[in-house]
């Protein structure tokens, strides 16, 4: 049965066409471990960064009725203990492995990729957006065309492994970026990262729920945001997309392909449905395909490419 | 949706030198075992055991350490603090003859579970363990439940010296107990681990928690990688015994591994 999901990204086979996506549950090799043993087709590493970081003080979290804010601001072990929980997952599992790493600058994205390269990661995603960190990085990354060219051209040329470049939804023009993206060699696409960023009030209080004011949202409430993004870029680039944004149940996975995505990742939904959301998804679309007459996963119609 | 309450603290209670108790009168339907996460939006969210909750009150007794926890030491009654919970997994409520082992502010959420096993007809022995007199808490609220209770500190101010494990060892060898509950420092429980070999045990862990609702990956334990906010904070021995990293090391607030 679990055959009928299998599917290719950049030429590796994966079993299911759900990924688990950066910053969710990928800080620990168990933690990917446990996401694949739930059906899990690929894993993401936390984004790494040169240095060790603590993230914002708490609350880093806080729910409202269409999804989550956060503002973890990129903790992470850093790039030599974080590829040390690669290895270790590598070890014990052939599921693919995206790196994720996240800097301000070419240089560093560069130190980034070079000790990637000496890792059993599969795929190299650079992090060009991240919203909770504005106040110590300046405007994302992928907000501005030249920056991303010249990151994904300078790391193209070094990188052994396929570099994803994941986008940020909050710019003016997401084609012009993805496009950048594209013609700086970027094998894939990631999109879309947390939306906003946003803000909660603790009305008790008169305070920001979130200590670091704003984070960003993920969850049911930017799938639509998501499914319009992953729809302009997919109309205008030949890459593959791994497609991204408040996929819940099967029906928003299968959306995310018919939008363009090749494959999706669940995050917050690990919230919403528990760490058995993969398999649950993975059951979903399966079911979709037997009421839809699909065969297999690639069969999923993709809509019609727009010029808008 | 987990709910966020913000609501002001209705009691204080010094219970040793570097040790209060937090009284809140709100219905938050914990289980023993549970934690919340605690935040005055100053700066840092952190986790608490509950260590008593009924239908209208609830209470999380706190060690000062740092940053955070001397923050709250500042409080008084009828200040906010704000809450989201209860998170977690919680301790199996059985009958027949039960051993809980406290060890230093580990104890109080024993206090919360002696009462839920009481109520459910079980004989609960208490030890109860601390380096010294200034973070042994609890004992008369253990006394006045009716249990049979006895506590130790390493430095001997009571007496005898030594640490809950060692009481532990030998109310194991004058009772035969169906079941055994520990919470405290890791090395007490990983300590306890070799003298329960056959005893079934449920064990409170504690490691870094930021989210709390089982996304952001802080919290898990190799090499299962089971979330101690969402899995945890209560481990059954079946599962105790499949970690590699128990008694080893655990993460920081980055994520790096902290050897013990
Ligand atoms: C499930 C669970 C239940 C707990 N129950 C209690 C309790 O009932 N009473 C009590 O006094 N303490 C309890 N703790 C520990 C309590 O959360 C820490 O003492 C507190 O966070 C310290 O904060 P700080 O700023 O004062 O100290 P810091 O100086 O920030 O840290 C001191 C130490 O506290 C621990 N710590 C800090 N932040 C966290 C965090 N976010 N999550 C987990 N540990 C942290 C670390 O070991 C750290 O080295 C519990 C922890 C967990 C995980
Ligand atoms: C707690 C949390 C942490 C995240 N951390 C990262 C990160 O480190 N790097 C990154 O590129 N995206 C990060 N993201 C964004 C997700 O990878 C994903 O793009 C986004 O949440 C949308 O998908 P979802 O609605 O399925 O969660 C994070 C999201 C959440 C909720
Ligand atoms: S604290 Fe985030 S997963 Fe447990």
């Amino acid at each position: 049965m679990h055959n009928r999901l299998k599917t290719k990204f950049l030429g590796v086979e994966v079993k299911s066409p759900l990924v688990l996506p950066a910053g969710v549950m990928g800080m620990s090799f168990s933690g990917m471990h446990i996401s694949k043993i739930n059906g899990a087709g690929i894993v993401t590493s936390k984004s790494l960064t040169l240095q060790p970081r603590k993230g914002h003080k708490g609350p880093v979290v806080a729910e409202f009725e269409g999804g989550i804010l956060n503002c973890m601001g990129l903790c992470n072990p850093g790039i030599s203990d974080g590829l040390v929980e690669v290895d270790q997952f590598k070890e014990r599992s052939r599921t693919p492995v995206i790196v994720s790493v996240f800097a301000t600058n070419t240089a560093d994205f560069l130190k980034l990729t070079t000790e990637v390269n000496k890792s059993k990661g599969d795929f190299l995603e650079l992090n060009l957006s991240c919203p909770n960190v504005f106040d110590e990085f300046g405007i994302p990354l992928a907000a501005s065309k030249e920056e991303v060219f010249k990151i994904v051209k300078a790391v193209k040329d070094i990188s052994k492994l396929p570099v994803i470049a994941k986008l940020s939804p909050n710019v003016y023009n997401i084609v012009e970026i993805a496009l950048a993206a594209q013609k700086a060699g970027a094998d894939a696409l990631c999109l879309i990262n947390t939306v906003g960023p946003g803000m909660a009030i603790d009305a008790k209080i008169v305070k920001p729920v979130l200590f670091n004011k704003f984070g960003g949202l993920s969850g049911p409430c930017i799938k639509p945001i998501a499914l319009k993004l992953i729809y302009q870029t997919y109309s205008a680039v030949e890459i593959p997309i791994l497609g991204m944004g408040g996929v819940t149940c099967g029906i928003d996975a299968v959306e995310m392909l018919m939008a363009g995505a090749t494959i999706i990742g669940v995050g917050t939904a690990v919230y919403y449905r528990g760490i058995e959301v993969f398999d649950k998804i993975n059951h979903e679309i399966i079911q979709f395909m037997d009421e839809n007459g699909y065969e297999s996963i690639d069969n999923i119609p993709r809509l019609e490419k727009s010029d808008v | 949706m987990n709910k966020r309450a913000t609501i002001k603290i209705s009691n204080i209670i010094k219970e040793a030198k570097d040790i209060k108790t937090f009284v809140f009168k709100h219905n938050l339907g914990a289980k023993p075992g549970q934690f919340i996460m605690l935040t005055d939006f100053e700066g840092g969210e952190k986790p608490f055991s509950l260590a008593d909750c009924d239908t209208n009150t609830f209470t999380v007794t706190v060690k000062r350490i740092g940053e955070f926890t001397s923050r709250l030491f500042q409080k008084e009654i009828g200040d906010f603090l704000s809450v989201r919970g209860p998170f977690g997994s919680s301790f199996f409520i059985s009958k027949g003859s039960v051993l809980l082992v406290g060890g230093g502010y580990g104890t109080p959420p024993l206090y919360f579970l002696a009462k839920e096993l009481l109520k459910n007809g079980a004989s609960v022995t208490v030890v109860n363990g601390a380096k010294s007199k200034d973070d042994l808490v609890f004992c008369d609220r253990f006394r006045e439940l009716g249990v049979h209770y006895s506590n130790i500190t390493q430095l001997g101010c009571l007496g005898r010296e030594g640490t809950s494990v060692d009481l532990a060892q030998s109310a194991l060898a004058k009772t035969k107990f169906d079941y055994v509950y520990a919470a405290g420092p890791e090395m007490m429980l990983k300590a306890l681990q070799p003298i329960l070999k056959e005893h079934e045990y449920e064990f409170l862990f504690e490691r870094y928690m930021k989210c709390a609702i089982g996304i952001c990956g802080n919290c898990t334990i190799d090499p299962l990688g089971i979330r101690l906010c969402v899995e945890g904070p209560v481990l059954p021995k079946k599962l105790v015994e499949q970690l590699t990293e128990f008694g080893k090391y655990h993460r920081d607030a980055t994520g790096k591994r902290i050897e013990y």
